[in-house]
């Protein structure tokens, strides 16, 4: 079997930081290969390169027989490299026949509606995809969605495929569905790059691996014989895949949150309460009233009706900076614009919410000395890679990042943390750090709101389990008595 | 990385002082941009018929050439500083205020409605209460822009824009009536006391305006970098979602940025009404607070590096009217040179993505 794609040696230089170290991958037709590596082990660079927005300092590409070198990504794409990004690039408003002629040259001058749509409907029907080419797009489920990308790729004649964390946004089934259109491109003799942290999706889809660790290939295996344990060692040096000791049943004390007949728009109407030293976890398809939830806990939703106490305090109409004060910790979902601000530094970012408060602030001033002291502790406690305090927060990996944002929320002492996807895009080795703290903020007593889409999560560390499904929980039950068939039940029947 | 930590960090602080005035070669984008916008202008003056060379040696020397010249384009340059400060502030906080003009007139009318009620005080309290009333008279404009704003969510470009040409109409309503001077058949106020007169420095033509501006400029800059008000601007500037999930009340950045920016403008109109004309003329100012824009953008919205930026644009207009003098080149030219400055400027900064 001949290479589809061959490269060989690839060197990047960022600075000092060598994000590519003599990088080997390669790729035949009708094999699905798999991409794995912690956020900021060179996956990305090397993909960019690959696509030609980055030049390589070193090494060769080759792709079906021709050699790529500085080529632009239209060169790429016209060659036959076809891109799946973990974040759509749809016009929402417009037809999946309107998305695939957007910006294609062959789509002609003068748009034949009709003949596209039968192109559409032939390949949907070859590969498998299910798609309506007069659907639109804001109509559709995520799964589908990105679905439509594949479809675009197709068309244009992509051999070569790379999905970057395809499963990331997806509902089980529909990444049941993916991998079924993966293997039909494979039959087809596409080629298939499938980037991912998902360890058992890598195993089932991919007929090899390559890993990389720090810019380097720390392993190149076959999957047929490889184990989650093998790989994840192969990431990260150890392996985190291990079963977590069992939890200690808490004990747990007084109720330090409680949310009573709560109502705000998209949610319906709520009462929980979460204990001292209890990880309530809520499990659930995103969107689902999950954001309206955690916002409106957290101040930045007006309240409708109902109330919310911390430790005894009523803070149902109190601000952000109140709910602070009584010890309301959050790590909201959205890192790239809410939890930090990338264009400051990790020093500014780990003092965002603090900067009225020693060793950051005084009074009106801020005491920079002291802050960047701080800084350099957080980042030796919380293993923030940066180079030095003063360095953007937003040249750092996701990992990295969100490594700020637990520090931050977590140094504070909450009595109280709402975490909203807090492992959300994470390796292994940083979600294993994230849940690996909430036990033991948990242990201190705090009271833990664990909102995520990731079921495993969820159950991983949870002492009472809430499934949520149209802005209200469709069902809670304590950790013991989880059937996973109810869940399901409960995420699928009243999902929206 | 941890050993030695007193001096990495800093280094570390020496790198975002760096950081700050050349966020991704920012500071050598822009001094680029001035130097395709000078090389345009070179062109211009060769195709009106003169030596570019000359007009630029006239430039310098109309602007640097003697004492009185040096101290004509530091008078220039005052207001220029103060309200490109403060806008540089507004902006910083994402708060895109262009109504420096108005503020400017306002606050001219302010002090010297001040002035001229403080007849016969002494200097040292005539002079500090006027500058003072023409701040006030500039924040309560600026005040009403960011009340109209914040409560009824009008966007703050249009209400800074429009709330400029209201502002020129009142002062022209206040001339003709109250704090015009009778019979004088212009828009003009009676001359203010001596008393309240900006000194000037003996030798140069200058008046203390210029110490005023550049010690406001260095006050700002120590507010944004080193108050936490500073610090809840630049992270409103940087992701209005940021600044609420920290905690910092919107409304209350946006009340004191456009308040302090207010203030420095309406500082800038008193000092050329108490600085330059001695009294309140209508249209005294002439287009600094647009043009305070420009000059915000050229500092790299830094306080500090607006210094700079300021006295680019007040030597040039100064040593303009050498230019035109002595080898007649017209003055409007400049005007083309800072529209060309602005758009290289503007163009140089909007391509860091």
């Amino acid at each position: 079997m001949s290479m589809m794609l061959d490269m060989r040696g690839i060197v990047r230089r960022f600075g000092h930081v060598v994000a590519n170290d003599a990088i080997d991958l390669d790729v035949a037709a009708g094999e699905i290969v798999g991409l794995l590596g912690e956020n900021g082990s060179g996956k990305s660079t090397l993909m960019k390169v690959l696509f030609g927005m980055l030049p390589p300092d070193a090494g060769t590409i080759s792709f079906r027989g021709q050699p790529l070198t500085g080529h632009t990504p239209a060169a790429a794409m016209a060659a036959g490299i076809a891109m799946i990004h973990q974040h759509f690039m749809l016009v929402d408003a417009m037809t999946v026949a309107e998305n695939v002629m957007l910006g294609w040259r062959d789509a002609g001058r003068l748009l034949r509606r009709k003949e596209m749509a039968d192109r559409i409907r032939d390949v949907s029907r070859r590969f498998g995809l299910d798609l309506d080419p007069d659907a639109r797009v804001a109509a559709l489920s995520l799964g589908r969605r990105q679905r439509v990308e594949i479809l675009k790729a197709i068309l244009r004649n992509a051999e070569l495929l790379v999905l970057d964390e395809p499963t990331s946004n997806l509902a089980s089934a529909e990444v049941a569905e993916l991998l079924t259109v993966l293997r039909r491109l494979r039959q087809e003799g596409k080629g298939i790059i499938f980037i991912s942290h998902k360890l058992p999706e890598v195993l089932e889809i991919c007929d090899k691996v390559v890993v990389l660790r720090a810019g380097r290939v720390t392993g190149r295996t076959s999957v047929a014989g490889a184990s989650q344990g093998m790989l994840a060692e192969m990431m990260i040096g150890r392996d985190v895949t291990a079963p977590r000791p069992p939890m200690v049943a808490s004990s747990p004390g007084p109720a330090r949150l409680s949310v009573k007949d709560f109502l705000a728009p998209g949610l319906a109407r709520l009462s929980f309460e979460i204990r001292r030293g209890e990880i309530f976890g809520v499990a659930g398809v995103d969107g689902n009233g999950q954001i309206e939830l955690v916002e409106a806990l957290a101040g930045l939703r007006p309240a409708g009706s109902g109330a919310i106490t911390i430790d005894g305090h009523d803070v149902t109409r109190a601000s952000v900076a109140a709910r602070l004060t009584r010890g309301l910790a959050y790590m909201p979902a959205d890192r790239g614009t809410t939890a930090l601000v990338k264009t400051m530094s990790v020093a500014e970012n780990l003092m965002l919410r603090d900067s009225g408060r020693p060793p950051y602030g005084h009074g009106l001033l801020l005491t920079r000395g002291p802050a960047n002291a701080k800084a350099r502790a957080l980042m030796a406690d919380y293993d923030i890679r940066a180079r030095d305090p003063s360095f953007i927060a937003g040249r750092l990996s996701g990992g990295n990042q969100q490594k700020i944002v637990v520090a931050r929320e977590l140094d504070r002492r909450p009595a109280v943390l709402i975490a909203h996807q807090a492992a959300w895009g994470l390796d292994p080795g940083a979600t294993h750090f994230v849940l690996d703290r909430m036990l033991a903020l948990r242990e201190a007593g705090a009271a833990i709101l664990y909102v995520s889409s990731e079921l495993e999560e969820v159950l991983a560390i949870s002492d009472r389990i809430a499934v949520m499904a149209r802005g209200g929980f469709a069902g809670i039950v304590p950790r013991g008595e989880v059937d996973p068939r109810q869940l399901g039940i409960w995420m699928a029947g009243r999902a929206a | 990385m941890s050993d030695a930590a007193p001096a990495a960090d800093q280094t570390a602080r020496l790198q975002t002082r760096r950081l700050r005035l050349r966020r991704d070669g920012l500071g050598s984008r822009i001094g680029v941009a001035l130097l395709l916008s000078l090389l345009c202008a070179a062109a211009l003056i060769a195709l009106a018929g003169h030596n570019p060379l000359e007009a630029f040696l006239a430039i310098v020397q109309g602007a640097v050439g003697s004492q009185h010249q040096i101290g004509a384009s530091l008078n220039r340059t005052t207001p220029y500083l103060l309200s490109g400060a403060g806008v540089a502030l507004c902006f910083r906080a994402g708060i895109i205020n262009i109504g420096a003009e108005g503020q400017i007139a306002v606050g001219g009318a302010g002090a010297a409605a001040a002035a001229l009620a403080l007849a016969g005080a002494p200097s040292l309290v005539a002079i500090p209460l006027a500058l003072v009333g023409g701040a006030l008279a500039g924040s309560l404009w600026a005040g009403l822009a960011a009340a109209i704003h914040l409560g009824r969510g009008v966007h703050e470009v249009l209400v800074t824009l429009l709330l400029n040409f209201i502002a020129l109409l009142l002062v022209q309503q206040l001339l003709a009536g109250p704090l015009g001077q009778p019979g004088a058949g212009f828009l003009q106020s009676s001359l203010m006391p001596r008393s309240a007169w900006l000194s000037h420095l003996a030798g140069f033509d200058v008046h203390a305006g210029i110490l005023i501006a550049v010690v406001a400029a260095a006050a700002l800059s120590f507010v944004l970098w080193w108050t936490r008000f500073g610090f809840a601007l630049r992270v409103s500037g940087s992701s209005r979602l940021a600044a609420a999930y920290a905690g910092f009340s919107l409304a209350r950045l946006t009340w004191g940025a456009m308040l302090t920016a207010g203030a420095l403008a309406g500082l800038a109109g008193g000092i050329e009404v108490l600085g330059m004309h001695r009294r309140l003329i209508e249209g005294f100012s002439l287009g600094f607070g647009f043009k305070a824009v420009t000059v915000a953008l050229l500092g790299a919205m830094e306080p500090l590096a607006v210094v700079p930026a300021a006295l680019f644009v007040g030597l040039l207009e100064s040593g303009s009217l050498a230019m035109q003098r002595q080898i007649g080149v017209p003055t409007a030219l400049i005007t083309v040179i800072e529209g060309l400055t602005m758009l290289f400027v503007l163009a140089a900064t909007a391509a860091r993505r």
